[in-house]
């Protein structure tokens, strides 16, 4: 049984001006931890196209490690531009996450273009820094994971860890688009590739986590940490339809596995939920775990996935 | 050296707008491709069909052809192979579809359409078996086979499939970029021929290179690769044109282009050596397109698309030498 204390918002993109690529949203937070700073990497939106779409950008804010809730610096810039005509990327970067390697940092991240019959589609980039995570620049113009026969489409979420030296990539991939009533939505479920070296990756092509509300039941963000002799995924679900609001919206669940490839779900572990009100009521989603000076902490996303910041909590011993 | 092949045209063997298909197809018939059987040669070939919106969808068709390639002996009275559910890369479209005979099995490699909205569209490749002699397809899945990656960004397609002592070669194209040309005209895509390799016809590796020499420029467009052994050399028959201004603008239309190698894996354009161009004036005139070289009792045979990307059908073409 976990049990986090929330510590509440610590960054709330209205607060921000003047950054022309960050007006609205703060989402999927990912932490990069410096010897004074974190740097916290999320996706933020400019306002709307004249179409009415949204592309997203990744950028980051600067933290004091020493105190999480004073804010030092936030990207003027976006980490990487988006892709090119036609381009998997070319509608938006979002999320993102990052992790050292040497004297590197590479980034994966979903890459969104927009399609006709359905709105969007997503496939897994991956980008390499060389200016401690200042700036990207894309391994090539298509994406680094994509598409296969039991994939079809929406491969999104990516979340980066290296465990005894092997690369492991949890990500989700869409099942099915549902027709709604003014638009169709899309069922997602959580899945893993492993690597030698980052860029080659093989898929274990299946399905990690059981679904719980409902067979359509959408799962996102599977954020997964080695602790206490253990491999633990916090993620979030939703239901398929009618999730904007408090009902239907994103919870944080839990798993865990011994074998990073079984894993037995439990969200009754998961050690936190919605408050009673404020900016993380009606949902709690995109959990990302990470340890700082001897505490373990989750930055997450609130009401309308994060549309106004990301909190953090810490885990209670 | 090779020497210069001598093809003797057939003339057109298939026009869509007279023939009466089913679904009442009378548009298009495009990149014909054959499967010899011992009494007859079934050539696949994509039609295409208006939606709703008034864009095309292409669906595959087949005929079935004698020997001589004088008589249409029957056609395809069903779906040959749905199309992908909302949101597949094949929802839009499968064109073309390459038919392979693997041992005991006919499997077919198809190239998807999905449409976008920057561009006009995006393609993948899929597979598919059959389990009733090639008169329909099932999809190994919703999703497909091979797919956009690290360098080659999008528009994979046009795949040809050929198995050399169990070994899978897969030629196919991949596109390089996409050009907005000045006003409100569509994108213009540039693609160029690859090639992957697998040991189960599922599983690809990607050589992740272009495999034929430009020869018109650096956005010259190469498309529907097509490789037979003949003697001791592999050829590959494909087509090629300019990036724009490439419908209506004979100059800039697709041509047959013609490459040999000896090991399958470098190649050497030979275009002078095809021996096959344009004709004077008639159905093939203007362009020639979508290649299908194959063997049929022991003769090597030549299908292809002429004038406007075979709205009016195919021809075949005799090597005499």
């Amino acid at each position: 049984m976990f049990k986090w204390k929330k510590l509440g918002r610590i960054f709330n993109p209205s607060d921000v001006k003047g950054i022309s690529w960050l007006t609205e949203f703060a989402q999927a937070p990912c932490v990069l931890v410096f010897d004074n700073f974190v740097r916290i990497y999320f996706s933020g939106r400019p306002p709307r196209e004249n179409n009415g779409n949204y592309v997203s950008y990744t950028g980051y804010v600067d933290i004091n490690r020493k105190n999480l809730f004073e804010i030092l610096n936030v990207s003027a810039k976006p980490i990487m531009e988006l892709g090119g005509k036609g381009a998997f990327d070319e509608f938006g970067i979002y999320p993102t996450s990052v992790i050292r390697n040497e004297d590197k940092i590479f980034a994966y991240y979903g890459g969104w273009t927009r399609c006709e019959s359905v709105p969007f589609d997503v496939a897994i980039g991956c980008a390499v820094s060389h200016d401690d995570g200042k700036t990207f620049t894309k391994l090539g113009n298509g994406p680094v994971l994509s598409y296969t026969i039991d994939e079809p489409f929406i491969l999104s979420g990516p979340k980066i860890r290296r465990f005894n030296n092997r690369w492991y990539l949890w990500y989700i991939a869409g099942k099915k688009w549902l027709t709604a009533e003014t638009r169709m939505e899309p069922v997602y479920k959580i899945r893993m590739a492993s690597s030698d070296n980052g860029i080659d990756w093989t898929k274990m092509n299946h399905e990690l986590i059981e679904s719980k509300l409902e067979e359509n039941e959408c799962q996102a963000s599977p954020d997964v940490f080695y602790y206490k002799n253990k491999y633990h995924m916090f993620f979030c679900y939703r239901k398929s339809l009618n999730y904007r609001g408090k009902e239907g919206g994103y919870r944080i669940g839990y798993a865990s596995s011994d074998n990073m490839l079984n894993w037995t779900r439990d969200d009754t572990r998961a050690g936190i939920d919605i408050s009673d009100t404020g900016w993380d009521s009606e949902m709690v989603a995109y959990p990302h775990v990470f340890e700082l000076d001897n505490e373990i902490y989750m930055l997450y996303l609130g009401n309308q996935v994060g549309k106004h910041g990301f909190g953090i909590a810490r885990l209670m011993t | 050296m090779p020497q210069k092949m001598k093809w003797k045209k057939q003339g057109k063997i298939f026009d869509p707008t007279t023939f009466k298909l089913f679904n009442e197809y009378h548009e298009f018939a495009q990149s014909p491709q054959a499967l010899v059987f011992d009494d007859f040669v079934r050539i696949y070939f994509s039609v295409r069909k208006k939606d709703l919106s008034g864009k095309y969808l292409s669906h595959i068709a087949f005929i079935d052809m004698d020997k001589q390639f004088n008589k249409i002996i029957n056609n395809s009275s069903q779906t040959v192979i749905e199309l992908g559910r909302p949101g597949c890369f094949d929802e839009h479209g499968i064109f073309p579809m390459n038919v392979v005979r693997d041992k005991n099995k006919i499997i077919s490699y198809t190239c998807g359409w999905s449409r976008r909205i920057s561009v006009p569209v995006e393609t993948s490749i899929g597979l598919a078996v059959s389990r009733d002699n090639g008169l329909t397809f099932g999809k190994s899945g919703d999703g497909p086979i091979l797919t956009a990656s690290l360098y080659e960004p999008f528009l994979v397609g046009d795949p040809f499939v050929t198995i050399f002592n169990g070994n899978y070669f897969m030629w196919y194209i991949y596109g390089t970029r996409w050009i907005q040309p000045a006003g409100n005209e569509s994108p213009e895509r540039v693609y160029k021929i690859g090639c992957a390799t697998s040991g189960d016809g599922i599983n690809w590796q990607k050589k992740n290179r272009q495999v034929i020499p430009d020869k018109l420029n650096a956005d010259e467009c190469q498309a529907l690769p097509s490789v037979i052994k003949l003697g001791t050399k592999y050829f590959m028959v494909f087509c090629y044109r300019q990036a724009i201004d490439f419908r209506t603008n004979k100059a800039n239309a697709y041509r047959l282009g013609l490459a040999y190698s000896e090991d399958l894996n470098h190649w050497v354009r030979d275009d002078r050596n095809l021996g096959i161009d344009v004709s004077e004036n008639g159905w093939d005139s203007d362009m020639m397109c979508y290649p299908n070289i194959f063997e049929c009792d022991g003769r090597i045979y030549l299908l292809y698309n002429g004038n406007e990307f075979g709205r009016y059908g195919f021809g075949l073409a005799l090597l005499e030498n």
